[in-house]
């Protein structure tokens, strides 16, 4: 997997984390979790991002903000953001190491 | 939603009667490497241990007597996934009360999860293992029928 890709996925991941920990706390917190710990995953959701290259970055942003997940898995061949057909030569040996966007939506590929 | 819906994402495959490792980072690395030996959609082992790991971050999932659930979303896995794993001489998991944790459920769900299916089988199992006879049981049973069988008692 491309390395920028999977900084990308993890930040996706812990950014989802934060916006759950901070929407559903009374629910969370009335199971007995203790949310802490939130500044410290912040902080480890900056440092990340830090280490994303900023084209991506601002990419990224601009495709969060737009639609809520800007990396979307691909399952059966399919953009599960927009549906749209992703070609095969898209999951060529060759293409592993691109980051690649859906034609259609532009959001950012990924292959769980 | 009851413990039989809860159930319905796990399998034989992902039950880990007995741990080995005896420290936190070393469950937790287990437990991952349990999801993707018992589940052929789960593949992205990195990912799914990065998530679990900034998971603790946020604060220790041990919040049940001898119990913990690490949980979270992550694009590495496709559906709702429940692992249940158990340690015998129990591991310092940095739980609420100090206590060892003894069980674990790990529950790890798709960040497009329709009705929050996860959410409601953490809340399902918390509220389910507050029983002290119930996590007995489950220590003692001898098999994956006989905890799942112990698990959906009333």
């Amino acid at each position: 997997m491309h390395p920028q890709l999977q900084k990308l996925v993890a930040l996706q991941d812990i950014e989802a984390m934060i916006s759950e920990a901070k929407e559903q706390s009374s629910e969370l917190e009335g199971m007995g979790f203790n949310l802490d710990g939130l500044a410290s995953l912040q902080e480890k959701a900056d440092s990340l991002a830090g280490e994303i290259e900023k084209r991506h970055l601002g990419y990224y942003r601009r495709l969060h903000k737009r639609f809520g997940h800007a990396v979307v898995p691909v399952v059966d061949n399919l953009c599960t953001g927009c549906f749209a057909n992703i070609p095969a030569s898209f999951v060529s040996a060759t293409n592993e190491n691109l980051l690649q966007n859906c034609e259609s939506c532009g959001r950012i590929l990924y292959w769980p | 939603m009851d413990i039989a819906e809860v159930l319905q994402h796990t399998s034989p495959e992902l039950f880990l009667p007995e741990l080995e490792a005896g420290d936190k980072a070393g469950v937790l690395a287990e437990l991952v490497a349990g999801l993707v030996a018992g589940s052929p959609t789960i593949t992205k082992q990195d990912a799914v241990l990065q998530m679990l790991e900034s998971r603790e971050a946020l604060g220790s999932t041990a919040v049940g007597p001898g119990v913990a659930f690490p949980h979270g979303r992550t694009l590495a896995v496709q559906r709702l996934t429940v692992l249940v794993a158990r340690s015998g001489k129990g591991v310092d998991f940095d739980s609420v009360d100090g206590d060892p944790t003894h069980l674990f459920f790990v529950l790890i769900a798709p960040p497009q999860d329709s009705g929050h299916k996860y959410i409601k089988s953490l809340a399902a199992l918390t509220d389910k293992l507050q029983d002290d006879t119930l996590r007995e049981k489950l220590m003692a049973a001898a098999d994956y029928e006989s905890f799942c069988a112990a698990l959906g008692e009333e």
